[in-house]
């Protein structure tokens, strides 16, 4: 019996974005001249039923990748506990955002926080240190 | 770099969440958020550690002052840690931007 020959070409190994702000990239990836945008994981607690309008609202910074998971809150009330009714539903939402856009959603969250009823939330965000792959750094940051 | 606030993961076997939250609480965090999540670990990691996974999990968040951090996960690995039935694991995250704070959590972190 014959051996099958493998067709496929073998695989390029993906290429890890990275730099730093003093450092911008060498070679091919320095046609930008300056160094790729850093990206910050941004996660926004909400009530449940909140959840779809943040998510709008924060696709409006260049926000392309979003994931929410059903959550539950812990906030600490004695008349709550009493009541059997301490833990309250929530939902969280992982946003990836450019850094230099993180700052302007933030501040839209925390204005929203106060004058949506029942859209009382919290957020944040944690700075990434490294994604792989260009075309999914180019999206993430949407960079077109 | 220094942060203000850090963002603490516990990830426990399922119905373990009021014990880590109690836990945090006693250092000075003031609420958390749970999430439902299911483990997986390699059979080979699970022999060698003489610990058996279980698939359910509770993914426990809780947003605490850098300076209370080491005192909230020293409190979860005595209390909920691999060694007791919860089976828990935390670590820490830095934050480097918060909104939503309440006012009460936000005087008490520039007091400290």
């Amino acid at each position: 019996m014959q051996e099958k020959k493998h067709t496929t070409a073998p695989l390029r190994p993906a290429k890890v974005v990275r730099a730093t702000r003093q450092q911008p990239l060498s070679g091919a990836a320095n046609k930008h001249k300056t160094a790729p945008k850093r990206l910050k994981l941004l996660i926004t607690v909400v009530e449940r039923s909140k959840a779809e309008l943040y998510m709008d609202l924060l696709q409006a910074y260049e926000v392309n990748m979003q994931i929410t998971a059903t959550a539950s809150g812990t906030a600490t009330s004695d008349i709550l506990h009493l009541m059997g009714i301490e833990e309250s539903e929530k939902r969280v939402i992982f946003s990836l955002i450019r850094e230099d856009r993180a700052a302007a959603a933030l501040a839209m969250l925390e204005e929203k926080f106060k004058t949506i009823k029942k859209g009382k939330g919290i957020a944040m965000t944690v700075p990434l240190t490294g994604v792989i792959g260009v075309s999914i750094y180019r999206f993430l940051s949407n960079s077109r | 770099m220094k942060y203000e606030h850090e963002m603490i993961l516990c990830i426990v076997n399922n119905g373990f969440s009021g014990e880590v939250m109690d836990a945090a609480r006693a250092c000075g965090a003031s609420g958390g958020t749970v999430l439902h999540a299911r483990g997986t670990a390699s059979p080979e990691a699970e022999t060698f550690f003489k610990i058996t996974i279980q698939p359910e999990k509770e993914l426990v968040m809780i947003l605490v002052p850098s300076e209370i951090k080491d005192d909230v996960l020293h409190a979860l690995y005595q209390k909920v840690g691999l060694q007791t039935p919860g089976q828990g694991i935390a670590f820490a995250l830095p934050v480097d931007g918060v909104v939503g704070l309440p006012s009460k959590a936000r005087e008490e972190n520039s007091k400290a």
